[in-house]
């Protein structure tokens, strides 16, 4: 039996009941945090908070080498843990498929996860999102600037009025980078400003999940500026705003009024 | 003192030249190892007052590498200007040394760009060898007219002792062989008329550069001396006599200022030869008009090293006029190198100009970033085709420093020493310290660690050479599926393997991904590629193409660097024996790519496309590749049977022999692997008696039986695991 379980945004104790359940009783427990992480706590917390021993994998553990994990699935009871949900933006469908193909039952716990944050902590309905999209490093995707295909989903949305959610890139062990790198809202404001958007409108949120997360909306140039402290950070590019929107913005996120009347729908 | 005081005269009057272009000669001497290259150049240079006239056919003045003079063949392109008059008028000329040895045929070429007549020596009594061939293919091809000086005539005489009779026959027949390889390789040339050479017209010269007397038909008219006459005077051993009354260099020198072309002659006809650039362009009519008001171009043929200048960067200027101060482009670096003085060559030495302008030969220095072949000009423009590789390397050594402190010098050393020779190619690995070294021979790379040794002091040790493989597909495949780690991207594939003739395009660089859209697909074409494919082509890698032939696939555009990136890395490393892949043309049918670029980043699509490729490879049933090279041997008789067994005992063939002289010639190919340590074993065997010569003839299939041993060899050395991928069942 293999269990995907979403940890959720924060720390050890943002997991739901069913999904803490599930870890204390699996026989092995994996995780990957390559692609996010839980920013309010450690491997070695999490281990302590349910007494287990966490087995973390790295990507080629994961998408080159899932034999480990499946045969712990196949001869008991396995987890396997991310940040937020296992299966919105880190999609691992791929490793849930293995494992069907292997005769291995599935299932899942859901985790809270940032497409819900943004939503639920800028205001801004979920019903008004239209396609997300990630933004790399420059020196990650072979170019030196954003991804056209990035503006292009950003463009499609704002023009059927939908706001844009916009996971920021995270690169761990990578040869270019130093040390593990999070992009910041601030790094994302500044490369969507070169990419000639400075105009647009943003919201970041920093740290969701936390006790104490931040939520700031303004220009992109004037958020290029602006340092809104430790990771996560995620950005939300709004398209038209509808009013009750406009009033979220501006009162929960500190957004200039007079920037988020030009939205208003 | 003398000399010194002639000498400065010599380039004042240089300077006054360098701006008549009417009266400036670009020339090189092209020649079979031993033919005499160098006594004849030593003839010119004293016939025009720069060395002493005692001293010619003994100083070897352009050998100035020590290790040159000590082997008797000459290496490294040197340059001399010298003045001549010819018909009241003086004249400039300016020489570029070119190299006689088969194994550094790069720099030749390099030579031959900067050049508009070329002088091509043949031995009266050995004729038209395999290297006259190569030299004068290499000139032709690089537009530049030939003319003919059969040298070693007083052995004809003295030696073999012909009759008139005789040796017109013999001489004619050089004449004809030499005519007969213009004709051939002339045939498709369309801005070349008739360049065969002919005693009537004055474009053949004939005589003994040893004892520095010539002849030629209107040296005959002039000087009233005919061939009756220096055979009854050679055989009365009046050679000094001889010598006064006609000399070699007055010979030589009025052909070059009569029948080679001028600058302004020569760069119409040249420059939509040798340059790939926009015709059209302001600074192609400069070019082609030798416009020394123009924008500064020059192309650099040659990078020596001087002890208090530093490097040197010679070439020819096709435009404008270089000073010192000038902020010039080097082609290929970013940025713009100072030109910290500029000078010309007269013997080994650069003497200090304050200008040179177009059509001449320029020595510059201040230009950090040039190597041999770059182009350096006042604008940015396409460079002149990149320089044609006719031999890639072919061998490799590693090198070391015997002392640790060492280290940072050998690697300057090393890099410089790519800069001067491009056919040498350097890996520099810093944390073991051991380089690699590779070129085209056993003795390019021998001459180098020599000279590293010698002229650096850097104690090294070497290792063993090792030959440098290829791998090639021999069949075409289906389509291929690639799947990225996270499956979530997927490329389909197809190979086929490409025709020599594109290959060969590919090689010499007739078509890359910096020449406009529409000339790269003409040379495709023309080397048999169907049209639509040729349209298609995304990217050229070594001798490998790889072609989009999808579709509207989304955001395929942004993901084509890294796929370009995946090629790249399958084609450096194949699937055999991680040694470079050659002849493969990739098509990319389709691909299906996840939404989000995060998820079709470097670590996704870089191994599937990597992937694709080596499956398809080996479903293209890749072999090893070997190098070859073309063997000539000449021995007497009595060592024919042990000179011919020394080349079948190497997996060679003998092709042919014949008799040539008192000599038997061998003719064969053996691979390179097997013709390490010939240069002893053929010693032993022949006593002695035999000389050899070799020449890279690229890469030949490896007998099957012999595969899996090489293979599994280079898969050892270089720590991988021994065993093949399962699906390679076919040997």
């Amino acid at each position: 039996m293999l269990t995907f379980v979403g940890l959720g945004l924060w720390d050890e104790r943002s997991v739901t009941v069913e999904g803490r359940d599930a870890v204390r009783a699996a026989d092995r427990v994996f995780a990957e945090f390559y692609t996010s992480k839980l920013a309010g706590t450690t491997v070695a917390d999490l281990e302590e908070h349910h007494d287990v021993d966490v087995e973390v994998r790295a990507r080629e553990g994961v998408e080159r080498d899932p034999g480990p994990v499946l045969d712990a699935a196949e001869s008991g009871d396995a987890v396997f843990l991310t940040a937020g949900d296992t299966m919105i933006a880190t999609t691992h469908v791929d490793l849930r498929l293995r494992a069907h193909e292997r005769g291995i039952e599935t299932s899942i716990v859901h985790g809270t996860t940032a497409a819900a944050a943004a939503a639920s902590l800028t205001g801004l309905q979920n019903y008004r999102f239209g396609k997300a999209t990630t933004l790399p490093f420059p020196y990650a995707h072979g170019g030196d600037d954003v991804p056209a295909s990035v503006l292009e989903t950003v463009d499609a949305n704002r023009e059927r009025g939908l706001h844009t959610l916009c996971f920021l890139d995270i690169k761990v062990g990578h040869e270019r980078a130093e040390t593990d790198e999070h992009m910041t809202a601030s790094t994302a404001a500044s490369l969507l400003t070169e990419a000639g958007r400075g105009d647009d409108l943003g919201a970041v949120v920093a740290r969701a999940g936390s006790p104490d997360p931040v939520v700031v909306a303004d220009r992109l140039t004037a958020l290029a500026e602006r340092e809104v402290g430790d990771p996560l950070h995620l950005l939300v590019l709004p398209g038209g705003l509808h009013h009750i929107e406009r009033d979220a913005l501006v009162e929960l996120a500190d957004a200039p009024p007079a920037l988020a009347d030009e939205r208003l729908a | 003192m003398r000399i010194m005081g002639r000498r400065k005269k010599i380039v004042q009057e240089c300077e006054k030249l360098m701006d008549r272009p009417e009266q400036i000669r670009n020339i090189a001497i092209a020649a079979h190892v031993d033919h005499g290259k160098t006594t004849l150049t030593d003839n010119l240079l004293a016939g025009a007052g720069m060395i002493g006239q005692e001293s010619a056919g003994e100083q070897l003045a352009m050998d100035t590498e020590e290790d040159e003079q000590e082997r008797g063949i000459t290496i490294d392109a040197a340059n001399v200007s010298m003045t001549h008059e010819y018909e009241e008028k003086n004249h400039l000329i300016n020489l570029i040394d070119t190299p006689g040895h088969v194994d550094f045929g790069g720099d030749v070429t390099r030579a031959m760009r900067a050049v508009d007549g070329a002088l091509v020596v043949v031995d009266a009594v050995e004729g038209a060898m395999p290297q006259t061939e190569t030299v004068l293919r290499q000139a032709l091809r690089e537009g530049v007219k030939p003319a003919l000086f059969i040298n070693k005539v007083d052995r004809l005489i003295s030696e073999l002792q012909e009759g008139p009779e005789e040796m017109q026959q013999r001489l004619q027949k050089v004449i004809r062989d030499v005519n007969e390889l213009i004709r051939g390789m002339t045939e498709e040339m369309d801005d070349i008329d008739d360049w065969t050479v002919s005693i009537q017209e004055g474009t053949v010269g004939m005589g003994s550069a040893l004892y520095k007397w010539g002849i030629s038909f209107p040296s005959m008219q002039r000087t009233g001396m005919d061939f009756g006459d220096i055979i009854d005077m050679e055989r009365a051993d009046k050679r000094q006599e001889l010598h006064e009354r006609t000399p070699l260099s007055d010979v030589v020198l009025d052909m070059v200022c009569e029948h080679f072309p001028n600058p302004i002659d020569a760069q119409p006809r040249r420059i939509p030869r040798v340059w790939r650039g926009d015709a059209d362009s302001e600074v192609a009519e400069q070019m082609q008009l030798v416009d020394d008001d123009g924008e500064v171009v020059l192309m650099v043929t040659d990078i020596g090293v001087d002890p208090h200048a530093g490097e040197i960067a010679a070439g020819r200027v096709f435009s404008g006029t270089i000073e010192k101060g000038q902020e010039l482009y080097v082609s290929g670096t970013a940025g713009r190198n100072r030109v910290q003085s500029v000078g010309i060559y007269m013997g080994g030495e650069r003497e200090e100009v304050d200008r040179v302008p177009a059509g001449n030969i320029a020595a510059v220095t201040g230009l950090k970033d040039a190597i041999a072949g770059s182009t350096v000009s006042s604008i940015e423009m396409t460079p002149f085709e990149s320089i044609e590789h006719i031999s890639e390397p072919v061998i490799t050594k590693s090198v070391e420093a015997k002392n640790m402190d060492d280290l940072p010098k050998l690697i300057e050393t090393l890099r410089q020493v790519s800069k001067e020779d491009p056919t040498i190619r350097i890996e520099i690995n810093e944390d073991t310290g051991e380089h690699l070294i590779s070129g085209q021979g056993e003795l390019h790379l021998e001459v180098i660690t020599q000279r590293i040794e010698r002229n650096q002091g850097i104690p090294v040790t070497t290792g063993e050479p090792i030959v440098v493989y290829r791998e090639a597909p021999t069949q075409g495949t289906e389509q291929v599926e690639g799947i990225s780690p996270n499956r979530h991207n997927r490329f389909y594939v197809s190979l086929e393997p490409l025709d020599q003739e594109i290959i060969d395009v590919l090689k010499k660089g007739e078509a890359t991904m910096d020449m406009p859209e529409l000339e790269r697909r003409e040379a495709l074409q023309e080397a048999g590629m169907d049209k639509e494919t040729s349209q298609n082509v995304e990217h050229v890698f070594g001798s490998n193409i790889f072609i989009d032939d999808t579709k509207g696939v989304q955001q395929l555009n942004e993901t084509m660097e890294l796929v370009l990136e995946g090629f790249e890395e399958a084609l450096e490393d194949g699937p055999l024996a991680a040694e470079p892949v050659e002849g493969a043309l990739l098509r990319l049918h389709d691909a299906r790519l996840h939404e989000d670029a995060i998820h079709r980043g470097p670590a996704q699509v870089i191994p599937a496309v990597r992937d694709a490729v080596h499956r398809s490879l080996i479903h293209g049933e890749v072999r090893l590749l070997e190098p070859i090279q073309n063997v000539r041997i000449d021995v007497p008789n009595e060592h024919m049977g042990a000179a011919s067994g020394e080349i079948q005992g190497r997996r060679g063939r003998v092709d042919d022999m014949y008799q040539e002289g008192d000599l038997m010639v061998v003719e064969g190919i053996a691979p390179v692997d097997e013709m390490i340590g010939f240069s002893s074993d053929i010693r032993s065997a022949t006593e002695g008696r035999a000389s050899w010569n070799t020449e890279n003839a690229g890469f030949r299939v490896l007998a099957d039986n012999l595969q899996p041993d090489i293979i599994t060899e280079i898969r050892e050395r270089k720590g991988m695991k021994t065993e093949l991928p399962q699906s390679i069942d076919y040997f």
